[in-house]
C-alpha cells in the first residue's frame, strides 16, 4: 500500500520506502545517519528473513540487525 | 627539497589500501598508532625527485571522533598537517563515498581527490564530470585505477602541486541552512578568545553545534565559560529550529552530496540482473546462506591445512588405503618441506663444523639451537602467508562479510552479532591476528568479549601439534581424524558458550548488539590485493612475535642441554634445568594423568609459542620427526586426548597474551582469560582422562 507506515523488517525484499522516523540511541543515530539512513531517505530492501534485513542506499549495500531495523519506520512508496 | 608529507584517506571499501600500495609499490614499514594495535602503515615514493612521505590513515566513514580510528585520523590531520592529504573516492558509488569527503575537506582543504575504480564505474555505465567535481569540491580531482595501477603518475603530480602551492585549493563551505547564524556567534566566540585554535574555527564551531565530545572537552580545558556558553547556544539552537542541530548538519551535507551528484554523474541503465543479485539470492537465504557460509569456510581451511600441513587429505587417502599418497602429501606440504630442509640443514652444518675442529656445546647451540628455532620460526612465516592469502582472497571477493550476515542468527543466540564470524575464522590461522581483528567491532562489550574467547579456537600452531599426538597415539587414520574434528567442534562450540558466559557473568548483559555493517560489492579477487594483505599482516606478525619466537626456542635449547652439572652430554636430559623447571609443574599435570616432567616442560614452553610441544618432544628424544618423538617419550591413546584438550586450551601463547593487553588494556580481564582457559583445560582433560580411567578401564 502507498504511504503505509511500517518498520523496516516488514518492508518485503524489492519494495522501497522513504524513512520517516530512526528512533535509536543518540551515538547509533549518528553512525546511521552519516552512513546516509537519514529521515526522507529512500531505501531498497533486497533481502528480509529470518536474519538482518539488508537494504540499498545511497549505492551502497548495508546489513542492519533486526533490532535496529525493526527501529527505523518507512512509508512504503512504489 | 624537505619530504612532502601525504596522508591517505578515505572511507572503508574504496580501495584505499590498494591504491596506498601501488602508490609506495612495496616500500612499506608498517608499525602500530601509538597506544592501539591499529595498522600503521607508512611508504616512500620518489617523484621527480623528490620524496614523498606516505601516511595510510585508517579507513573510517566519518570523522566525527566516534570511534579509535576516526579519532586517530582526524588527530593525525590536525596535529601533522599534511601537506597533501588524499582523498579516495569510489566511482562507482559516488554517494557512499563524498560523505568522508566532506567531513576531511571541512577539516583540511590542501587536499586532492584520488577518483578510484574509475574503469569499473565506465563498465557500469556510470559517467563522473571530473571537472565538474573538482570544481564542486575546491580541489583537484584525479581519475585513477589502483587495481590496474592506471592514474598513479598523474595524481603524484597533482599531489606536487598543491604541495608546492601551483595548485591552490580553497576550503569547502557547506550550507548549513538555520544552523548558520550559530556557527557565526560560535566561530566569533572561539575566534575572539583563542580557543581550540589548532582547527579551523569554522569546522570548530560546527562540530561544537553538532554536539562532539572530544572537542567539547577539549574546549571545557581549555576555557570551562566558553564551554558553558557554547552548549548553552547548541542548545539554543535545538529549540529554536526544532531539530537535532546534528542531524540538521548531516542532512545539509547530504544535500550537498545529492547537489554533486545530480550535476557531476549520469548512470546509464544497464539491464539483466547482475551476477551479483543472484549471489546474493543464496548467500543471504535464510537456510542456504548459512550453509553456503560454513561450506565456504570448511573449503577455505581445506585449502590452507592441505597446502600448510596435508591435512585433512593425507588422512582422507590413509583412510582410503592409500598410505603411499598420504605420505607424500605430507611430505610435500608446506611443513613438511620445511621441515626436511631444515634436518638437512642442521646436519650439514654439524658435519662442517665437526670438520673444522669444533665440537661440544657450540655445534649443538649452532646446528640445533639456532637452526632449529629458525626452522620453527621459518614455518611459522610460511603457515601464516598460505592462511592470510587464502582469508585474504574470500574477503577481498566479498564473500567473507555476506558469510557474517548470514550467521548473524546464530551468533545472536550467544549474545554476539555476524561480526563475531571474524575473529573465529581467523583465530583458525593465527589467535594473535584473531583478537586484534576485534577491533573492527564497533560495540565495546562484543569487541572484549570476542577477543577473550577467540584464543579457544585452534590456531595453526596447534594443528600441528594435535595432528602429531594423533598420529602418534592412534594407528588408525579414522580414529586421527576423529580427534582432530572434534577438537574444533568442541572449540567453536566452546566460542560461543564461553562469549555467553562472559555476557552473563562478567558484563551482566544478555541481549546481542546490533549489526550494521556495509557489504562492498562482489568481485574477483585481485592476486596483487591478496598478496599485499597476506604479506603485510605476516609482516605484523613478525615484528610483533618473531624474535620472541627464535630467543625462546635458542633459550629452551640451553635449559634441555645445560644442567646444575654443566653441558650435558649423552642421554643425560633428566638430569637439566628442563627437568628440573618441569617437575615444577608435574603435580598439575599429574590431574590431567600426565605425571611426567617431560609433559609438563612441553605445557610451559607451548606457552611461549605453541609450536614448543614439538621442539620440546624432538629436542627431549633427540629425533627430528615430531611423531616419532612423541612415541619415544611414550603416549597412551587415553594420554593423548587429554593432552590434546589441554593443549588446546590451558592458555593462549604469550603473544596472544600480548595482544590481548594490547586490545582489552584491562589486566583484569587478561587475567581471566587466563584463568578460564586453565580451568576449562583441566576441567576437559581431567574428566575425559579420569573417565577412561576410571570407567573403561583405560591408561
Amino acid at each position: 500500500m502507498d504511504g503505509e507506515l511500517l518498520p523496516l523488517t516488514a518492508l518485503r525484499p524489492g519494495r522501497r520506502g522513504r524513512i520517516v522516523t530512526i528512533s535509536v540511541g543518540r551515538g547509533k543515530a549518528r553512525r546511521l545517519m552519516e552512513l546516509g539512513l537519514l529521515p526522507g531517505e529512500i531505501v531498497q530492501v533486497t533481502s528480509n528473513s529470518a536474519g538482518p534485513v539488508v537494504l540499498r542506499t545511497k549505492g551502497m549495500t548495508l546489513a542492519l540487525g533486526r533490532n535496529v531495523a525493526s527501529r527505523i519506520w518507512v512509508e512504503v512508496v512504489q | 627539497m624537505r619530504d612532502i608529507l601525504v596522508a591517505l584517506s578515505g572511507s572503508p571499501n574504496v580501495g584505499k589500501s590498494t591504491l596506498f600500495n601501488r602508490i609506495t609499490g612495496g616500500d612499506v614499514h608498517v608499525a602500530n598508532w601509538p597506544g592501539v594495535t591499529l595498522q600503521r602503515a607508512e611508504g616512500r615514493v620518489q617523484h621527480h625527485g623528490i620524496t614523498l612521505r606516505i601516511v595510510d590513515l585508517p579507513g573510517t566513514y566519518s570523522l566525527s571522533a566516534q570511534d579509535v580510528g576516526e579519532r586517530i585520523a582526524r588527530e593525525f590531520i590536525v596535529r601533522e598537517r599534511p601537506d597533501v592529504l588524499v582523498i579516495v573516492l569510489d566511482a562507482t558509488s559516488l554517494e557512499k563515498s563524498l560523505y568522508f569527503a566532506l567531513m576531511a575537506l571541512e577539516l583540511h582543504h590542501k587536499a586532492v581527490i584520488a577518483l578510484n575504480m574509475m574503469d569499473a564505474a565506465e563498465k557500469r555505465g556510470i559517467h563522473v564530470d571530473v571537472d565538474g567535481l573538482a570544481s564542486k569540491l575546491g580541489v583537484p580531482v584525479v581519475p585513477v585505477s589502483a587495481l590496474k595501477g592506471v592514474g598513479v603518475g598523474a595524481l603524484l603530480d597533482r599531489i606536487l602541486d598543491v604541495a608546492q602551492g601551483k595548485i591552490r585549493t580553497s576550503p569547502l563551505r557547506v550550507d548549513y541552512d538555520g544552523l548558520e547564524p550559530f556557527i557565526h556567534r560560535i566561530q566569533r566566540l572561539i575566534e575572539s578568545k583563542g580557543a581550540l585554535s589548532r582547527y579551523p574555527s569554522r569546522w570548530a564551531a560546527i562540530r561544537l553545534l553538532e554536539g562532539d565530545e572530544p572537542l567539547m572537552e577539549e574546549l571545557m580545558h581549555q576555557d570551562p565559560d566558553l564551554a558553558r556558553e557554547v552548549k548553552a547556544l547548541r542548545e539554543r539552537a535545538g529549540l529554536e529550529l526544532g531539530e537535532d542541530p546534528e542531524r540538521i548538519a548531516i542532512s545539509s551535507r547530504y544535500s550537498l552530496i545529492d547537489d554533486i551528484v545530480r550535476s557531476t554523474v549520469i548512470q546509464v541503465r544497464l539491464a539483466a540482473p547482475s551476477l551479483a543479485e543472484r549471489l546474493d539470492e543464496v548467500m543471504l537465504h535464510p537456510v542456504m546462506g548459512p550453509l553456503v557460509s560454513v561450506l565456504l569456510i570448511l573449503l577455505t581451511f581445506f585449502l590452507i591445512f592441505a597446502v600448510n600441513t596435508g591435512f585433512p587429505l593425507n588422512l582422507i587417502f590413509a583412510n582410503l588405503g592409500y598410505d603411499e599418497l598420504a605420505r607424500m602429501i605430507e611430505e610435500f606440504s608446506i611443513s613438511g618441506i620445511l621441515g626436511s630442509l631444515f634436518d638437512w640443514l642442521s646436519s650439514l652444518i654439524t658435519k662442517w663444523l665437526i670438520s673444522a675442529g669444533y665440537s661440544g656445546w657450540p655445534v649443538g647451540l649452532i646446528s640445533d639451537g639456532i637452526i632449529g628455532s629458525l626452522g620453527t620460526l621459518a614455518s611459522f612465516v610460511f603457515l601464516l602467508l598460505i592462511a592470510y592469502v587464502f582469508l585474504g582472497a574470500m574477503q577481498d571477493s566479498g564473500l567473507f562479510p555476506r558469510a557474517a550476515v548470514s550467521l548473524d542468527n546464530l551468533f545472536r543466540k550467544f549474545g554476539l552479532s555476524g561480526r563475531a564470524f571474524f575473529p573465529a575464522v581467523l583465530g583458525m590461522g593465527c589467535s594473535v591476528a584473531a583478537v586484534v581483528s576485534t577491533r573492527a567491532m564497533d560495540d565495546d562489550r562484543e569487541r572484549m568479549v570476542a577477543a577473550m574467547a577467540s584464543p579457544l579456537i585452534p590456531c595453526q600452531a596447534r594443528l600441528l601439534v594435535l595432528l602429531a599426538l594423533a598420529s602418534a597415539a592412534f594407528a588408525d587414520p579414522l580414529k586421527q581424524s576423529a580427534l582432530t574434528v572434534s577438537i574444533y567442534l568442541l572449540s567453536f562450540a566452546l566460542y560461543l558458550l564461553i562469549s555467553k558466559l562472559l555476557n552473563w557473568l562478567v558484563f551482566k548483559v544478555e541481549y546481542a548488539p546490533d549489526l550494521v555493517m556495509e557489504l562492498p560489492p562482489y568481485h574477483r579477487p585481485s592476486l596483487r590485493v591478496v598478496w599485499w594483505y597476506a604479506r603485510s599482516n605476516t609482516e605484523h606478525f613478525m615484528r610483533k612475535a618473531g624474535m620472541l619466537i627464535f630467543v625462546v626456542g635458542v633459550a629452551t635449547w640451553f635449559l634441555l642441554n645445560f644442567g646444575p652439572s654443566g653441558y650435558l652430554t649423552g642421554s643425560k636430559i633428566s638430569e637439566s634445568y628442563a627437568a628440573l623447571l618441569g617437575s615444577l609443574l608435574t603435580p598439575v599435570t599429574s590431574l590431567i594423568g600426565l605425571p611426567d616432567w617431560r609433559y609438563a616442560l612441553a605445557f610451559e614452553v607451548g606457552f611461549f609459542a605453541k609450536e614448543g610441544f614439538l621442539i620440546t618432544f624432538s629436542s627431549i628424544a633427540g629425533v627430528a620427526d615430531p611423531v616419532q618423538a612423541i612415541r619415544i617419550v611414550g603416549i597412551t591413546p587415553l594420554k593423548a586426548v587429554s593432552m590434546a584438550l589441554a593443549m588446546n586450551y590451558y592458555v593462549p601463547c604469550l603473544a596472544t597474551v600480548a595482544a590481548l593487553f594490547s586490545e582489552l588494556r584491562i589486566g583484569k580481564y587478561v587475567l581471566l582469560t587466563i584463568a578460564l582457559e586453565i580451568v576449562l583445560a583441566l576441567m576437559l582433560a581431567g574428566a575425559v582422562y579420569w573417565t577412561g580411567v576410571l570407567l573403561l578401564g583405560l591408561s
